[in-house]
């Protein structure tokens, strides 16, 4: 069994190891062949000769394009990300990212292993109460938030929190004194930021995660297994903790893992909203000071981290589908 | 013949014999559909909303109070963030515009987002489905390669980038959606291009002769249409609301009014801090509701065609 488990992640890797490499190269293709003049994209707007000069150099632009793509292959994997041209001119992209790649991960994080248990637990929930009132009102919520643009509940969250309660800050990861807190203060400052934007990304990926755990408990429940384990003796809960949720959870880890990816995209919009200052807050500035090489450099971060999650996901797939032991 | 021919009485008068059986056929296969769909309550809601909200988008100038909501001029006449009343139901914006015109006239352009974009994410996705699942092997690894590489990015910076490289406008924001949102299309169209495959009439088309490109339209795509149309309807979904997004983001194109763009201007001109509700809500709302109605009639179809097969 160990020896399985090795080679289906040495597979993984590898997969995952070529799909990082092809999106480079589309990361590399994509900002340098689209638009036709790397000039504008890579070289600040009324840039002096020499530094044009300089970034010619930089970047090989007069060289072929081949040779640009091994020399950005180059930089990129020596972790040179490229230099901002209009948002931090001048400044290495990568010196820029720390702090807002932190921020990012605090709300990303938080909101996966959120939405997972809230979403896991509310499915479990509904669908033991199945067809009763708990399960019919549940169910539209869930219809009703997963249909809903996460962008929008988060506008209107704003609103009303701006309206009703002004005290309560809104925008934002910590507040303006916050560097003169101690370690506690520091702690609850950054708390106080942070439910707001999290629980506006969490809505929609709870109601996905709620859904599916549903509807996959709900065919669970109607195996014949299941009569089995009542008629010999078992109670309700024990039925559903020690047979049914095992079963039902498979389909749950796919659509956690294919979703992943989802809550990077939400986050983009609940930091524009809030002021968060992670990449979606820096991916948005970068657009409006149509910085290409930072815009690029966010945009290879976020898929490669929606590709180590996925990989993760894919080995907790593995733990928990026997079949795929075999 | 006479009797059956459901629905299309005049159809017999036009064409020939062959395609009267065709659309015979087709009705029949509609008709079923339907009265399985008229059961469903949830697709049915749907259903209704749509209707409502495409009537109100073919007449929206004559149903608008404000004949050119989106003028500057509105500001010197009328008051500015006015909370709904009789004249103004939605109220008015912080230049003074009709809020009620500007959701009426706004809902063309999600309208034909929705529609335009997820019918070249269909196309797409259909090519590419079809193609890998007839043809299988390496043809088939390729292509799936591919769709799970598009799978993977994550589609919102991809949409933002994409938008950001071409430029702004309404066209681009169509393209850029249609093109990244396939993968999920071809996925679907591959699986049930291989199930179909197997089947014994393809086998018997193929001994009479028939073209591989014969087999794939005549016999092959008749079978999955009806999962792409239900698929389509899911899509449609999606991309209203990623027109939403690209416009609240700042990448939609300023001239059309668009839901996403009276988002972005509410946003931007501090309609939150004044409380200005009805600016926000009016926009928000119709998003919410359209995207449930598109929701709604996808899942009902996807329940009727495919009730095997879940999606995600």
């Amino acid at each position: 069994m160990a020896r399985d488990f090795r080679s289906y992640m040495a597979r993984r890797l590898l997969y995952t190891l070529i799909t990082i490499f092809l999106i480079l190269t589309f990361n590399f293709l994509l900002f340098r062949v689209m638009p036709g003049d790397p000039f504008r994209i890579m070289v600040p707007k009324g840039a002096d000769d020499l530094t044009r000069e300089h970034y010619m150099d930089h970047y090989g632009l007069d060289e072929p394009l081949i040779v640009q793509y091994f020399i950005y292959l180059g930089q990129t994997l020596t972790g040179h990300l490229g230099v901002s041209i209009s948002k931090f001119p001048g400044s290495d992209v990568e010196s820029i990212l720390g702090p807002y790649l932190d921020n990012t991960l605090i709300l990303a994080g938080l909101g996966t292993v959120l939405s997972i248990f809230v979403g896991v637990f509310l499915g479990r929930e509904t669908a033991w109460r199945r067809g009763k009132m708990a399960d019919r009102i549940g169910s539209a919520f869930f219809l009703v938030f997963y249909c809903m643009p996460t962008f929008l509940f988060a506008l209107v969250l704003l609103m009303l929190f701006a309206h009703y309660i002004p005290e309560w800050p809104i925008r934002g990861s910590y507040g303006d004194e916050y560097f003169d807190l101690d370690l506690p203060g520091k702690l609850w400052d950054r708390t106080i930021h942070t439910v707001l934007p999290l629980f506006a990304l969490v809505i929609e990926t709870i109601a996905t995660f709620s859904i599916i755990t549903r509807s996959s408990l709900i065919d669970v429940l109607t195996e014949e297994y299941m009569v089995t384990a009542v008629a010999k003796g078992l109670r309700g809960r024990q039925v559903l903790r020690g047979h049914a949720m095992p079963n039902a959870m498979l389909p749950v880890v796919t659509v956690v893992a294919m979703n992943v990816g989802w809550i990077v995209s939400g986050s983009i919009m609940i930091e524009i909203i809030f002021s968060y200052r992670g990449l979606g807050v820096l991916t948005y500035e970068a657009v409006m000071a149509q910085d290409y090489p930072l815009v690029q450099a966010i945009f290879m971060l976020e898929t490669i981290a929606v590709l180590i999650a996925n990989f993760l996901a894919d080995l907790m797939l593995f733990r928990l589908d026997p079949r795929l032991k075999v | 013949m006479k009797g059956e021919s459901v629905g299309v009485p005049t159809a017999k008068f036009l064409l020939p014999p062959r395609y009267q059986e065709k659309l015979h056929l087709l009705a029949k296969s509609a008709k079923q559909i339907w009265k399985q769909f008229r059961k469903n309550r949830g697709g049915m809601v749907g259903l209704v909303t749509l209707v409502i909200f495409f009537t109100v988008a073919i007449f929206a100038p004559w149903l608008a109070t404000h004949e050119n909501p989106d003028s500057t001029s509105w500001a010197s006449i009328n008051p500015i963030y006015a909370s709904p009343s009789l004249k103004f139901p939605f109220g008015t914006d912080y230049l003074g515009r009709d809020v009620y015109s500007l959701t009426l006239m706004g809902s063309r352009a999600s309208l034909i987002v929705g529609v335009v974009a997820s019918v070249i994410s269909m196309v797409l996705g259909t090519l590419v489905g079809v193609f890998s699942g007839y043809y299988g092997k390496v043809a088939d690894e390729i292509l799936m390669r591919f769709t799970d590489f598009f799978l993977v990015i994550p589609w919102l910076p991809l949409m933002i980038v994409f938008v950001m490289l071409l430029g702004a406008s309404f066209t681009n924001v169509i393209i850029v959606i249609g093109i990244t949102s396939w993968p999920s299309t071809s996925r679907i169209v591959r699986a049930q291009v291989m199930s179909i495959k197997e089947h014994t009439f393809i086998e018997r088309a193929r001994c009479v002769g028939a073209s591989d490109t014969r087999i794939v339209i005549k016999h092959i795509l008749p079978n999955v249409v009806p999962l792409i149309f239900a698929n389509t309807i899911l899509l449609i979904a999606n991309a209203i609301f990623s027109e939403s997004f690209l416009a609240f983001f700042g990448l939609g194109d300023t001239q059309v009014i668009s839901w996403g763009t009276m988002l972005e201007k509410a946003y931007n001109s501090g309609a939150f801090t004044s409380f200005a509700w009805w600016y926000i809500m009016a926009p928000g709302a119709s998003i919410l509701i359209l995207i449930m109605a598109f929701y709604l009639i996808g899942d009902a179809l996807d329940e009727i065609l495919n009730p095997k097969l879940r999606r995600r």
